[in-house]
C-alpha cells in the first residue's frame, strides 16, 4: 500500500481509539449521576398534633398527675391572684412554664377566666357553667362561637380516619390539640427540605435572573 | 515509517501481514467505540416482560385479566423491594365526586404534605419526585410568577407572606387527558384523572398540557428504599412506576376509595387540608363551598374548571 494510504489508516485507528476512549469515559457530556438526596426526616411525615392536649392526656389514660392541683393548692383556702403596678399578672414560680399569651391588649390576663375558682380541676365559661377538662373544647367556643361553629362542621382543625362514615370513624381533634390555651397563636416550625433539583446547577434559575435585572 | 522493509520480490499480495494487522486494529477500534457508544444501554434493567407487554389497556381488562395482572404486580414488587404488597384495583363509588378545598389563611407552608404524599405513594426519593409544590407567596398577590418554592428559613411562616399548595387540580375539564395520544389517561366516575402506567408510552405531552405543572416523569428508574415502601397499594395509584412514564397526584386512590382521608390531609399540622364528597350535603366540602370565602379554581381562566378549592377564613 502507498504512504497516503497508510497515514490516513493510522489516522482512522487513531481517531477511532480516542472516541473508545471518549466514550468509555464518558467525556462527551453524558448526564453525571445526581447527588444522593438524602431521605427526609421521619418527623416530617409523622401524623402527630402539634401539642397533647390535656384532653386527649385523659382520654388516652396517660400520666394525669400534673393536672392534680390539690396535692400542693388547699381545698378550702381560696386563691388570690397576684398583680404587678402595671396590672400583668405575677405567676408563682410553680406555674413559671405558663405563658400568659391569650388575647391582647393584657384584657385575658386573669386565670379565673376559664378555669373555676371554686374548683381547681374544673374550667368555667363565662355564664358561670362548669366545665371538665377532657371537655374543654366547649369552654373555648363559648368565647369564639363563629371557629366552633365552623369546628363543629368540621371545617376548622385537624381530621383524620374516614371520609365516609359508613366505613370508619373519624378522628377530630380538639382545641388544645393544636392550641396552647394560655397562648393560642399556632407556633411557627422548621419546614421540611425544600426540592431538590434533577440537575443541582439549574436548581434556582429564577433567584440568579432576579440578581441580574 | 518503514523505510528499512525490503523491497517485496514478487508483485505485493493482496494482503501482507502488516497491512492485516493494521485493518484489524482499525477495526477493532471502530468496534470498541461503536460498543461504548452504545453503553447506556447497560443501564437498561427494566426490561418490560411479555406478559406486560401484551397486557390490554385498563378498561378492556376483564376482572379474571385484572386478577392476573395484580399477581403480576405482586410478584414483580416481591422480587424488587421483598416486601409482599397488597395490590388491588379499587373502583369509584357511586354517588361519589370528590373535592379538595385548601385553606390559605391556615397553610404554614411546613411541606409535610410534600413529604407524607411521597411516603404514602411510593414516589422515588432520588432523584426526587413530589407531587405537591408549596409556593411562597407576597401577601397581596396572587401572581403565580411571584411564588418561590425553594424557601427554606429556620421557622415558617414567614411574615408578609402565605403559602399555597399545588398539586394535581383533579380538573373537570383536563387539559392533560384530551393530549394523551394513547388514551392512557382519563377521568373516572368520582372525578379522579388517573393514569393507566403500564399503557403509558412516556410521551410527557399531559406534562406540556397541565396549566399546573402537576404531572410528573420518571427521568430513571425510582429509587426507593425498601423500608419506606408502602405496601398498601392500587393499580391506579401508588404502586411503583417504571422508568419512562409519567405520574401525578391520584387524591390517594388507595385510601380515598377505601372511605379514608388523603395522606397529605392527615398530616397537616394546621387542618388546612379539606377532603370529602361535594355531592352530600353534610361532608366538610359541601359546608365549605357553602358558607366560606372560597376564592378560586386557580387559574379559573385557562377553563380546566380544578376540583381543588382555595379558600380563606377571615
Amino acid at each position: 500500500m502507498n504512504q497516503p494510504t497508510n497515514r490516513i489508516l493510522n489516522l482512522l485507528a487513531a481517531g477511532f481509539l480516542c472516541l473508545a476512549l471518549g466514550f468509555w469515559f464518558n467525556l462527551f457530556g453524558r448526564p453525571a449521576v445526581p447527588a444522593e438526596v438524602p431521605l427526609v426526616d421521619l418527623a416530617f411525615i409523622a401524623t402527630n398534633t402539634a401539642r397533647l392536649s390535656a384532653a386527649d392526656l385523659i382520654r388516652t389514660g396517660g400520666d394525669t398527675s400534673g393536672l392534680e392541683c390539690y396535692a400542693c393548692h388547699d381545698k378550702k383556702q381560696p386563691l388570690k391572684l397576684k398583680f404587678d403596678a402595671e396590672s400583668n399578672i405575677v405567676l408563682p414560680k410553680e406555674h413559671e412554664d405558663i405563658v400568659m399569651g391569650h388575647g391582647g391588649h393584657k384584657r385575658n390576663n386573669n386565670c379565673f377566666n376559664c378555669h373555676d375558682e371554686t374548683n381547681l380541676e374544673l374550667l368555667q365559661a363565662r355564664d358561670g357553667r362548669q366545665i371538665k377538662l377532657v371537655d374543654s373544647t366547649q369552654l373555648c367556643g363559648s368565647c369564639h362561637g363563629p371557629t366552633y361553629r365552623d369546628w363543629e362542621a368540621g371545617v376548622h382543625g385537624r381530621t383524620s380516619g374516614y371520609w365516609k362514615r359508613e366505613l370508619g370513624p373519624i378522628d377530630r381533634k380538639g382545641c388544645t390539640s393544636c392550641h396552647n390555651p394560655h397562648a393560642p397563636a399556632f407556633p411557627g416550625r422548621a419546614p421540611a427540605p425544600a426540592p431538590h433539583a434533577l440537575h443541582p446547577a439549574i436548581a434556582q434559575p429564577e433567584k440568579e435572573s432576579a440578581h441580574a435585572h | 515509517m518503514p523505510t528499512d522493509t525490503p523491497p517485496p520480490a514478487a508483485p505485493a499480495p493482496a494482503l501482507s501481514r502488516r497491512s492485516f494487522l493494521r485493518n484489524s486494529a482499525v477495526l477493532a477500534s471502530g468496534i470498541a467505540a461503536v460498543a461504548a457508544s452504545l453503553a447506556p444501554l447497560r443501564e437498561l434493567t427494566d426490561i418490560t416482560s411479555m406478559e406486560q407487554f401484551l397486557q390490554k389497556h385498563y378498561k378492556e381488562l376483564t376482572p379474571a385479566d385484572m386478577e392476573q395482572v395484580l399477581a403480576r404486580i405482586t410478584r414483580d414488587v416481591e422480587k424488587q423491594y421483598q416486601v409482599r404488597p397488597h395490590v388491588a384495583d379499587y373502583k369509584p363509588m357511586d354517588g361519589v365526586e370528590f373535592v379538595y378545598c385548601l385553606n390559605l389563611t391556615r397553610c404554614i407552608g411546613c411541606r409535610k404534605c410534600v413529604h407524607a404524599c411521597v411516603a404514602e405513594n411510593n414516589q422515588s426519593r432520588s432523584p426526587e419526585i413530589q407531587y405537591i409544590r408549596v409556593l411562597k407567596m407576597p401577601h397581596g398577590s396572587l401572581d403565580m410568577e411571584k411564588g418561590d418554592h425553594n424557601y427554606s428559613p429556620a421557622s415558617v411562616p414567614e411574615k408578609g407572606f402565605f403559602y399555597m399548595p399545588v398539586q394535581c387540580q383533579q380538573c373537570k375539564n383536563p387539559a392533560c387527558v384530551k393530549v394523551c395520544p394513547v388514551k392512557a389517561t382519563w377521568q373516572e366516575a368520582d372525578g379522579i384523572t388517573v393514569i393507566d402506567y403500564d399503557w403509558c408510552i412516556g410521551c410527557r405531552y399531559c406534562e406540556a398540557a397541565c396549566p399546573y405543572f402537576a404531572r410528573r416523569f420518571n427521568w430513571t428508574k425510582p429509587s426507593i428504599p425498601k423500608d419506606r415502601l408502602n405496601p398498601n397499594m392500587s393499580y391506579l395509584g401508588n404502586r411503583p412506576r417504571r422508568q419512562g412514564v409519567m405520574e401525578k397526584c391520584h387524591f390517594c386512590i388507595q385510601r380515598t376509595r377505601q372511605g379514608r382521608y388523603p395522606a397529605c390531609l392527615e398530616v397537616c399540622p394546621a387542618g388546612a387540608r379539606k377532603f370529602g364528597n361535594v355531592l352530600d350535603p353534610n361532608s366538610e366540602v359541601a359546608h365549605i363551598l357553602r358558607t366560606k370565602r372560597v376564592f378560586i379554581q386557580l387559574k379559573e381562566e385557562v377553563g380546566t374548571s380544578p376540583r381543588f378549592f382555595y379558600y380563606f377564613d377571615v
